[in-house]
């Protein structure tokens, strides 16, 4: 632990700590407990502030984060369509280290000792832990042949935001008018279940004001997919879906929507019966826990098996994983959803240091998603811990019949939750 | 001012107090806490209630009773809303209730995005001559628990704004009709001044 920057862990938490009681002197455990959070997304971002905030400041925090820098997927998409920048959605971990008094190391953890409760890192320098809560997100299958890793620069997937969002962007400016853009949305489960479709309209937002001869055709391995009625509702209305003239195209898995083969050279994707050449080929491969979660035997499957009252893993002690890489199932796998499970884990977290058993979690999961920039629709959900499974306690979207004002409102505040939740994160 | 809502939720309230300890979903598990609750709101409204803008309200510091009685009339559907009704249906009144409590302890900070002097001094001259101030005193930074009035001054102004055009444009349960006299013959300008004027005052 020799180059640990140090920091006076003083910053008062706010006003949210006091309301819990969980401040005061740990049980039988180390005066200072520390605990260290792998990765700074939407998940651990918040765990890493939250334990701060929740302990008063008595615990000590050390995010492990690979990267210097953080590019939002949500709303990702608007930057791909062309109305919005890619540095807007580019945030930094420095002001909330600093303000809520936690340390950040710029290495990749490259294995989890859970017996020796160390953190190997990247260089081999170790970091040892009384908790660790692990939030590495999403890594890629070769489930198509002919997409892997190899052929994201040429065909990116942008399904993790930076140089690959640009890059996607980028061929569909180049793409002539009268050009193809084929789709091709992952299985489930996937990190955001309507972000597949939220990119179909956008892009279809772009080729209608500035290359309308264009198609999109998106081959889905699905049969249905996550607000799919509201989507065919909102393409009906803004891009002639269904009819001879629609911009979009969906093929459902049992209508031979299915891709198996891929020939990056030629931009060709084959499916069963038939074969189809984009000018831009967008493929978003399965998707499984992040690598870490796997050279740790966090997995059982493709992904961590949890508590789902505590987010402690099934599999080792002291060892928590929240966000994409856990079953979290009902939740899906959003960034709302991974804020909200770190923030049920830390009050966990906390009341395990305080030799507390837990109390009753409660998670929250909305997901807004643009159609055009004057139209968003939205899932809202609140769930409760029932036998075992976190259940939905309410039913949640938008509704099928809405005036346009209404769409418009909540695309105004489709970039508020954004810069909240960025808030939340970073600040 | 005479607001039925907000008195009955008074006298439930007295029952409902002790009452979230019979809550528990889990039949060893401590209840939810207040904090456990509350920090999901925190995507939409922001850490502590305090929002970023530019659109959604920030929440921290509202009258507890006030708060208590929005999201109740979020939840029975009276009151109109984009998403909050589906949010508010998800818990129990006791929820509600001890969510309300939270937020009502968390310290106010007004937004910093910024608003158009031009139009702060426009909406000065409305906020009196309109006589918004007999009901939202000190240029709107009062709160009156049994009016049911909630805090504007450092409120996010586009919400502001949204919200004056929804009171033209739908029914609220307890918009008072002086209120909506006088909301209701101003022009889109006005009422963007006023919300400019109104989040401009910290
Ligand atoms: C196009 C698109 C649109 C989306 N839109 C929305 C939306 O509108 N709303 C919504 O709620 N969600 C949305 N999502 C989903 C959201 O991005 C994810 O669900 C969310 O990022 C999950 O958070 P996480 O913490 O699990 O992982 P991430 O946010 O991916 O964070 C993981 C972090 O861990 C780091 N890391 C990983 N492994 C290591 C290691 N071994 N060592 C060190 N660091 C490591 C990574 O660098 C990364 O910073 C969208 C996703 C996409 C792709
Ligand atoms: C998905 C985003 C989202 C979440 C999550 C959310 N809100 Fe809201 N909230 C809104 C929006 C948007 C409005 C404006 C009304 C509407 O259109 O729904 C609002 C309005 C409100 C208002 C009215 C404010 C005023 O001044 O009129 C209150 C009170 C409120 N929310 C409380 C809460 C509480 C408490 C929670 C958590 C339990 C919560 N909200 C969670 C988006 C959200
Ligand atoms: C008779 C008292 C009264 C008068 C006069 C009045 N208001 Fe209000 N105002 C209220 C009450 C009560 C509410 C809360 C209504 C509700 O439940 O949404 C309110 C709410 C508001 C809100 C919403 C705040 C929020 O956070 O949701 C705005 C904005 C507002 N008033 C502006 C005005 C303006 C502008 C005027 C003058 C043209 C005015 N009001 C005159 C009583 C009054």
């Amino acid at each position: 632990m020799a180059n640990l920057t140090r920091r006076t862990f003083i910053k008062a938490a706010g006003g949210a700590a006091a309301a819990v009681g969980l401040v005061g002197p740990a049980r039988s455990w180390a005066a200072e407990p520390h605990v260290v959070v792998i990765g700074g997304g939407y998940g651990g971002a918040i765990a890493a502030k939250y334990l701060r905030m929740m302990s008063g400041g008595k615990i000590k925090v050390t995010m492990i984060e690979r990267d210097e820098s953080y590019y939002s997927c949500p709303l990702s998409n608007w930057v791909v369509a062309g109305f919005r920048d890619l540095g807007v959605q580019k945030h930094s971990w420095a002001e909330a280290a600093k303000a809520h008094g936690f340390s950040v190391i710029h290495k990749e953890a490259e294995a989890i000792d859970p017996k020796a409760k160390t953190v190997s890192l990247a260089g081999g320098e170790k970091v040892s832990y009384d908790k660790l809560i692990v939030s590495p997100g999403v890594d890629y299958k070769d489930n198509i042949e002919g997409y892997t890793k190899k052929e994201y620069e040429q065909h990116p997937h942008a399904w993790h935001a930076g140089p690959q969002t640009e890059a996607l962007k980028k061929k569909l400016a180049a793409m002539p008018d009268g050009g193809k853009v084929i789709i091709v949305p992952p299985e489930d489960p996937f990190r955001c279940p309507p972000g597949p479709y939220e990119r179909v309209s956008l892009i279809a937002h772009y080729l209608k004001k500035n290359k309308p001869k264009s198609k999109i055709l998106v081959l889905d391995p699905k049969d249905k997919f996550s607000k799919q009625g509201l989507f065919a509702g909102g393409w009906k209305t803004l891009y002639g879906y269904e009819t001879p003239n629609s911009l979009i195209e969906w093929v459902a898995g049992a209508s031979g929507g299915k891709v198996a083969r891929f020939d990056a050279a030629t931009g060709t994707v084959f499916t069963e019966m038939d074969q189809h050449k984009g000018d831009v080929v967008n493929i978003i491969p399965n998707q499984k826990a992040g690598q870490i979660a796997f050279a740790s035997n966090l997995v059982e499957g493709d992904w961590c098996p949890v508590n789902k009252q505590t987010f402690e893993s099934t599999l080792h002690k002291d060892v928590y994983v929240i966000g994409d890489a856990c079953n979290a199932a009902k939740m899906p796998k959003s960034g709302y959803a991974a804020n909200s499970q770190a923030k049920v884990c830390v009050e966990a977290v906390i009341r395990s240091i305080h030799g507390k058993d837990p109390a009753d979690a409660s998670y929250v999961n909305t997901c807004y998603s643009m159609l055009s920039p004057d139209y968003a629709i939205s899932v809202a959900n609140v769930f409760k811990l029932k036998d075992g499974e976190i259940t939905p306690i309410n039913g949640g979207m938008s509704p099928p019949e809405a005036t346009p004002e209404f769409r418009k409102m909540e695309a105004e505040f489709n970039e508020s939750w954004y810069r909240s939740i960025m808030a939340d994160m970073f600040a | 001012m005479h607001h039925k809502s907000i008195r009955t939720l008074v006298m439930a309230g007295c029952l409902a107090s002790a009452g979230l300890l019979a809550l528990a979903g889990t039949a060893l598990a401590e209840p939810a806490s207040e904090s456990m609750l509350s920090n999901t709101c925190a995507g939409c409204h922001g850490t502590d209630g305090v929002a970023a803008g530019p659109a959604m309200p920030s929440i921290a510091n509202m009258d507890a009773k006030i708060m208590e009685n929005l999201l109740m009339q979020f939840k029975s559907g009276e009151r109109p809303s984009t998403i909050m009704g589906r949010i508010a249906t998800g818990y129990e009144d006791a929820e509600l209730k001890a969510i309300a409590q939270h937020f009502s302890k968390l310290p106010w900070k007004s937004t910093a995005v910024p608003t158009d002097p031009k139009l702060v001094a426009e909406g000065a001259k409305l906020h009196k001559s309109e006589k918004c101030n007999s009901c939202h005193e000190e240029d709107g930074r009062t709160q009156s628990a049994e009016d049911g009035v909630m805090r504007q001054a450092g409120q996010i102004p586009h919400y502001l704004f949204l919200q004056m055009v929804n009171y033209q444009k739908q029914e609220y349960p307890d918009v008072p009709k002086k209120m909506m006299s006088r909301l209701s013959k101003l022009s889109e300008k006005d009422l963007q001044a006023l919300a400019h004027f109104y989040a401009s005052q910290k």
